[in-house]
């Protein structure tokens, strides 16, 4: 039966053989298949090619290095379409709109969406892996033996050192641990041999990597042993700790100590304490026995602390340096406590040596700076502490109970820190950090108790100072309190020592202050050389920039190191510079202040073409331009002040300039720098915000500064915001000169003149607005009272009812209008006749003074440049006083109709009547007005573009003396006074003027004989009719030779239609105005 | 058996490798020391080879080694000796051995070793060697600071390092009687001792309760060491064992006066008190020395000044003999040394000079028990 199933299957499987499968028995070479890779060491790899047939060769190479599209002239596979064929359309790839490539697979989102998918996740592998799952149990849970049995065989298999099964003898090694207290230290003996040789096979390990660059896999049995000797000993010492922790901690240390002081070296270069603790704690061995160590520790430190890190050291010092790493870790968990025994352990080994060569060399130390150096990173806070600790005991006096060693040491402390500083940046830093708490002076006269000590242990006092000044320099925090330390001993006074060593005290610090100074300016020129060279104290100068400040404006001494110091920065950081310069400024209250900062500004380290401060005028134009932007910030108490301070140095900075004795001051740095901030200054000027004596203090500056120059030498532009803002700024602060009655008033009265002058005669913009701002403000505004001018009558929003207009309103919807619509209100309804308000506060002197002063202004600003030899004798110019009476006009007449040179008929008049009021009135109110046409007559023709004003005068009194009787005089004298007196006044003015020719110009002294029919006469026949028929215009007058313009009195005699009147109405009273005739009518020049 | 001569015993021993050369030394030790009439050549040739080849003090030149021995040999070393030790049967030879090993000069040098060796016997258990080193500390005194050693020693290894294989000791009275009498003399001076320079130290709780449970369940567990003769080398004068019962009594007494109240110390003391009953009566008696007995006296007194003082600084106002007999504390403590008295007065089991016994007595304060006690005392003689 089985024979014949075999049969057949043979049969079956012999048929399929023979229909599937074909047998080659002859072999040729295809050369067009890519062939195995070849073997530089293979005997045919390294033929020589040409003797071989070159089309072979070149077959295989072909197929060797060409890639698919050389050697097929199709795609083969599906994967060579990709770039086989240059695209048809070029095609854009970061254009997107028609480039739409896929970016994930369906499959990869499909994967994705699986491993999301919570119910398909697999738990994640917590067990014990399969080597260790079979092993494990017979570990723990054996049966217990016979204990002697358990002894010998450990003693057998520990001591024969023929290939030990180390899995069995740890398991037997754990028993007897738990069973036989007594071979405990026999069995921790044995446990170090294992844990020596795991950590032998994880070196090699490592080493093997470094080799080959593959890591072998860790034995699984190291593993396990290890893990299974942590579980116990971690057991003991955490049930009972206080018995076992002090064991198994020494003999872990000690173990640890052996093993890094046997591997060190071997498979990592040992450069920092990091790297190594990097390597330890990825080797199992030693991180289980770190691991067991910190926990004994912290299971015990609190009740013996001492005891705990002593052993820690005491391991430390065997095994130093390659046990640091261990002490690094341990410290970063107890950290208080480990800084400082460090410290002090350094501290004892640094006694031993006698000299400085010897000291920097120590082992120890170099371990204790990596161990803090460690620490520094998380527990800088604790290191601090415990160098300040530290320094503290040295300076306590000694006791007499005090050891030899102890005195020793408390010399050596410092040298020691020093050292430590020296050697560890991190050091430094907890050092200098807040070192002027530290170093107070009673600090530093206690150490100079040491100093002969440490002079003799670092060779010579200059070795000392060297390394002092290096470590200075070397700080990258506190460096303006080493510099305060040093300023501190220099200026040493009140402090109860002896004189010996108060001066020798000064004399030192002020040697290393220099030494110190001069070192930082070598560095600080070489930078320039090697740009990335870093001057850490630098760094920290600018960090602590503040309080730098701070000493630049105190005394002298201090004042000058400072200001060196801000050069140095400048050097490189103009921007701090400026800012501290601007301090500096801001509170410069000596001189010697505004000399640092000369010194600073002027000094060669700093670099003057720099781009931002060259553009903008030197680094003291932002200096002042920070200053007084931040003057405008501060709250309005102190901001005049400093106003006050930063103008009052600004000019004795420019009084330096100018006097040309400083040669540093040459280059007019300070008047550039002003110019170009003047839009700032200038704004300061006339501002209400400020008080007076601001005000004056910028008017000194600004005179003194003579801007805009007119001369050509400092030949800036100034802007016209500048021009401008100096313009309305001078008026302003003239009108705030004039209320005031200070003798200073006339200081900055005759500045304002000077410096109006210059403005108008540089911008005809500014020329017109000191015009128009003075004309404005001496009649309308508030200030015109200084004038004399009336209050005006103030009407209150309920009187406002009472108007005659809107009580007529009431009566009827619309008013009618006749043809004359002018409405005169004399009053108020209710309140009877409107008050004449008085305005006598001001005496009549200090009106006329400030008329007296307003004129003179005003002529300054229609100055004439110097120089200008066609209009020589002539002090105004024309133009400039045409505009002024142009002004007037403008600002007196309300309408801006009928404003016209010609007079009108009389009868025109009606028209404007409303008008001339209006005018008349404000000539009542504001007697500056009458001064204002006078000075305009003065200087004719200009007089003739007021002509409206003058016509507006003459109508209204045409109007009043028509309507009053003869006998007005005697009824009401003052009114009868006041016209003739209005009368008087405009007809002087148009004399003055020229506009009335004689003898119409003497009028005036005519009227006041006649009667008010006779004046109402003259005034039409000879005054109005003489204006209407000869248009006041300046094509009346002449230009002589001089320069002067007038209208020749000879030649331009009215004629008879308009003096007939005149001449009859004095005949009619020849008794009274007898004289005037004689003079008006017979004696008449003539060219002849 | 060839007789070689010192030094060649020693060159042919100096080839062999550590422990083995140990084995041998040990051996050859055993041999020079059990001769029927040891001389003193032979005495010092194996003080010799102990020294240099067993413990490895010394080298061949007789210079102090600096290097000792490590842990591993160490063990090798205490196995040997076990097995020696053990292996030996002859008791008397045994002991001889083991008395010339760790007694003299070098026996405080030895402890270290000593204790191990004897911590390794309990731990097996080997009553062998544990009977060695009982009579090694009744020769040495069972108070003497040899034994406190071993005590101490003992302690650590077993209660305080491993508590766990406590219980495995509740067994060694019947392994070891007469070790574990004389063990508990040792430690019973190791506390509650006398403060004066030194904080007063207490029994930690798992000792406490492992003598309690020793005492109470053998009762003749004290009084072990007296009931047999150890056998000794020729011409050594046997030394008379200290009971532990004043000692233990002296915790007893004493304990409440600083504070323990453990209800072992209760346990205890009637465990103590009938040990004593079970004492045989003998003449004349030897179980407890009067001197011994009266150990807690001084305990006792200087509380009693302390607890006056700070009753001054409290008030005065009260009655001081009512005070001291409202304290509690010192009523149990008294109650408790008078019960001692009383039963062992009662076996009459106490030697010494009892009429100084009973004068010092009367220093302390009032107590009913204890009046009555004196007061039979005073009636009897």
């Amino acid at each position: 039966m089985s024979k014949k199933i075999t049969e057949r299957f043979l049969k079956e499987r012999y048929e399929k053989d023979d229909h599937y499968f074909t047998v080659y028995d002859h072999y040729t070479p295809n050369y067009f298949r890519p062939t195995i890779p070849g073997k530089f060491y293979s005997r045919h790899d390294t033929l020589d090619l040409t003797q071989a047939d070159p089309k072979l060769v070149d077959a295989i190479k072909l197929a060797k290095d060409k890639l698919p599209r050389d050697k097929y002239p199709w795609p083969v596979t599906e994967s060579h379409n990709y770039g086989w064929y240059e695209p048809l359309v070029p095609l854009d790839r970061n254009d997107y709109r028609f480039y739409c490539p896929a970016k994930t697979a369906p499959f990869v989102t499909h994967e994705i969406l699986l491993r999301l998918d919570k119910t398909m996740q697999k738990p994640k592998f917590v067990g014990i892996p399969y080597p260790f799952r079979i092993m494990s149990p017979t570990i723990r849970n054996v049966q217990q033996p016979d204990v002697l049995l358990e002894l010998k065989s450990f003693i057998g298999g520990a001591t024969h050192s023929t290939k030990p099964n180390h899995f069995e003898l740890t398991k037997a090694a754990l028993n007897l641990l738990k069973t036989l207290p007594a071979a405990r230290d026999a069995v921790l003996e044995y446990f170090c041999t294992v844990f020596n040789v795991a950590t032998q096979n994880f070196i090699v390990r490592i080493e093997t990597e470094i080799a080959t660059g593959q890591l072998p896999p860790a034995t699984e049995d190291d593993e396990a042993i290890i893990s299974e000797i942590h579980g116990v000993i971690c057991n003991f010492v955490s049930s009972n700790a206080e018995a076992w922790a002090p064991i198994i901690s020494t003999w872990s240390l000690e173990l640890l100590g052996e093993l890094s002081t046997r591997y060190a070296g071997r498979a990592h270069v040992s450069t920092s304490v990091n790297e190594t603790l990097q390597l330890w704690m990825s080797c199992r061995a030693t991180r289980t026995l770190i691991d067991i160590t910190t926990q004994c520790l912290s299971s015990h430190i609190h009740s013996d602390t001492e005891a705990c890190i002593n052993a820690l050291l005491d391991t430390s010092v065997k095994h130093s340096p390659n046990f640091d790493w261990v002490v690094a870790h341990v410290g970063s968990c107890f950290p208080t406590t480990v800084i400082t025994r460090v410290l002090s352990c350094g501290l004892k080994d640094f006694c031993q040596n006698k000299s400085y060569e010897q000291g920097s060399q120590s082992p120890k130390l170099k371990s204790v700076v990596g161990i803090l150096g460690h620490l520094a990173g998380s527990h800088c806070e604790d290191i601090h502490t415990a160098l300040l600790d530290l320094f503290n005991w040295s300076l306590k006096p000694l006791s007499p109970g005090d050891q030899e060693d102890c005195k020793l040491q408390k010399k050596a402390t410092v040298p020691f820190l020093l050292q430590l500083a020296y050697l560890s940046p991190t050091i430094l830093v907890a050092i200098s950090k807040d070192i002027c708490e530290t170093l107070t002076l009673s600090a530093v006269t206690q150490l100079c108790r040491f100093i002969d000590d440490w002079c003799k242990y670092f060779g010579s006092p200059d070795a000392l100072k060297e390394i002092i000044i290096n470590l200075i320099i070397k700080c990258e925090i506190g460096g303006v309190q080493i510099i305060n330390i040093f300023l501190d001993c220099i200026l040493i006074e009140n402090v109860s020592i002896a004189n010996t060593m108060k001066n020798s005290i000064q004399k030192c610090a002020q040697e290393m202050l220099e030494h110190l100074l001069q070192e930082i300016d070598s560095l600080v020129r070489a930078q320039s050389q090697h740009p990335n060279t870093v001057i850490n104290i630098l760094d920290s100068f600018i960090r602590e920039v503040a309080e730098l400040d701070e000493i630049l404006t105190s005394t002298q001494l201090k004042a000058s190191t400072a200001a060196k110091i801000i050069t140095f920065i400048g050097h490189n950081n103009p921007s701090v510079l400026v800012k501290s310069c601007a301090h500096l400024f801001k509170n410069a209250t000596t001189s010697e202040h505004l000399a640092s900062l000369v010194y600073i500004l002027t000094n060669e380290l700093l670099d003057k073409t720099r781009d931002p401060y060259c553009e903008k005028g030197g680094h003291f134009a932002v200096i002042l331009h920070q200053v007084v932007t931040q003057a405008e910030e501060m709250p309005d108490g102190s901001k005049e002040e400093a106003y006050l301070q930063l103008i009052k140095n600004l000019l004795i900075l420019l009084r330096w300039e100018k006097s040309e004795q400083f040669p540093l001051l040459h280059s007019n740095v300070i008047w550039r720098a002003v110019h170009f901030n003047i839009i700032n200054l200038t704004k300061l000027f006339g501002s209400k915000d400020y008080n007076l004596e601001v005000q004056h203090a910028v008017a000194e500056l600004l005179d003194f500064l003579r801007l805009p120059s007119l001369d050509g030498i400092n030949s800036y532009p100034i802007p016209l915001q500048a021009v401008l803002n100096l313009t309305s700024g001078a008026v302003r602060y003239f009108f705030r000169c004039c209320s005031e009655s200070d003798v200073k008033k006339f200081l900055g009265l005759g500045r304002i003149k000077n410096v109006l002058k210059r403005v108008v005669l540089h911008s005809k913009a500014a020329k017109m607005l000191a015009l128009r701002e003075l004309l404005e403000g001496a009649l309308f505004s508030d200030t015109k009272m200084l004038f004399g001018a009336k209050a005006e009558s103030s009407l209150k929003p309920d009187d406002f009812e009472k108007l005659l207009i809107e009580q007529n309103r009431k009566n009827s919807k619309s008013i009618v209008l006749t043809k004359n619509s002018s409405v005169l209100h004399g009053g108020v309804i209710g309140n009877g006749r409107k008050k004449s308000i008085s305005s006598a506060e001001l005496s009549k002197e200090a009106i006329s003074d400030n008329t007296e002063q307003f004129l003179r202004t005003l002529k300054a600003c229609c100055t004439v440049p110097v120089g200008d030899d066609d209009t020589a004798g002539v002090d105004v110019s024309v133009d400039s006083l045409t505009s002024v009476s142009l002004l007037l006009v403008q600002f007196v007449s309300p309408d801006v109709m009928y404003n016209g040179l010609p007079w009108p008929e009389e009868e025109f008049c009606k028209v404007t009547i409303e008008r001339d009021f209006y005018i008349r009135r404000l000539f009542n109110d504001t007697p500056l007005l009458w001064d204002l046409l006078t000075f305009v007559a003065m200087y004719r023709p200009t007089l003739c573009y007021c002509s409206v004003l003058l016509r507006a005068i003459t109508a209204t009194l045409i109007h009043q003396w028509n309507s009053i009787g003869d006998q007005t005089h005697l009824v009401d004298p003052s009114k009868y006074k006041a016209m003739l007196d209005t009368t008087t006044k405009v007809l002087d003015v148009m004399a003055l003027g020229q506009l009335l020719p004689p003898p119409l110009s003497s009028i005036r002294d005519v009227i006041p004989y006649v009667k008010c029919s006779e004046i109402v006469q003259i005034l039409r026949d000879c005054v109005w009719n003489y204006m209407r028929d000869n248009v006041p215009s300046p094509a009346l007058f002449n230009c002589d030779s001089s320069g002067m313009v007038w209208r020749d009195p000879t030649t331009a005699r009215p004629p008879e239609i308009y003096t007939t009147t005149l001449r009859i109405i004095m005949q009619q009273n020849i008794e009274t105005v007898g004289h005037l005739y004689c003079h008006m009518f017979i004696k008449i020049p003539s060219n002849e | 058996m060839t007789q070689l001569s010192g030094p060649e015993i020693k060159n042919s021993l100096r080839k062999l490798d550590y422990p083995l050369c140990a084995k041998e030394a040990i051996i050859k030790i055993g041999q020079l020391i059990c001769n029927r009439i040891p001389s003193l050549k032979h005495m010092d040739l194996a003080l010799d080879l102990m020294a240099e080849l067993i413990f490895c003090e010394i080298d061949r030149r007789g210079n102090k080694r600096q290097s000792p021995l490590t842990s591993l040999d160490e063990l090798q070393l205490l196995e040997i000796l076990y097995d020696y030790i053990n292996g030996t049967s002859n008791e008397t030879s045994r002991n001889a051995v083991f008395l010339s090993l760790f007694s003299g000069t070098t026996a405080m040098m030895r402890s270290k070793i000593l204790g191990k060796l004897i911590s390794v016997a309990i731990g097996i258990p080997a009553p062998c060697v544990l009977f060695s080193a009982s009579v090694w500390m009744q020769q040495l005194g069972n108070t003497s600071p040899n034994s406190k050693q071993l005590a101490k020693s003992l302690i650590k290894d077993y209660f305080i390092l491993s508590p766990s294989s406590v219980p495995k000791l509740s067994v060694l009275p019947h392994i070891a009687p007469q070790f574990t009498a004389n063990f508990l003399t040792a430690v019973s001076n190791l506390y509650f001792n006398d403060g004066n320079k030194n904080p007063i130290l207490f029994p930690p709780t798992n000792l406490l309760e492992m003598i309690t449970l020793w005492v109470k369940d053998n009762t003749g567990l004290c009084i072990a060491a007296q009931q047999t003769q150890s056998s000794l080398p020729p011409g050594a004068i046997a030394m008379e064992a200290t009971t532990p019962i004043a000692g233990l009594l002296n915790w007893t007494i004493l304990a409440p006066l600083h504070g323990q109240t453990s209800e072992l110390y209760g346990k205890l003391h009637l465990g103590l008190l009938n040990s004593i009953l079970e004492i045989q009566p003998v003449t004349p008696p030897r179980a407890i020395s009067a001197a011994h007995l009266l150990q807690p006296l001084g305990n006792i007194i200087r509380y009693l000044i302390d607890y006056q003082r700070k009753c001054k600084e409290n008030d005065n106002g009260i009655d001081k003999q009512n005070r001291l007999i409202e304290n509690a504390e010192l009523q149990l403590s008294l109650d408790r040394y008078a019960q001692a008295i009383q039963v062992a007065l009662s076996v009459n089991c106490v030697y010494g000079n009892m009429d100084d016994f009973f004068y010092q007595l009367t220093q302390l304060p009032p107590n009913r028990l204890l009046h009555i006690v004196t007061h039979t005392h005073k009636s009897n003689k």
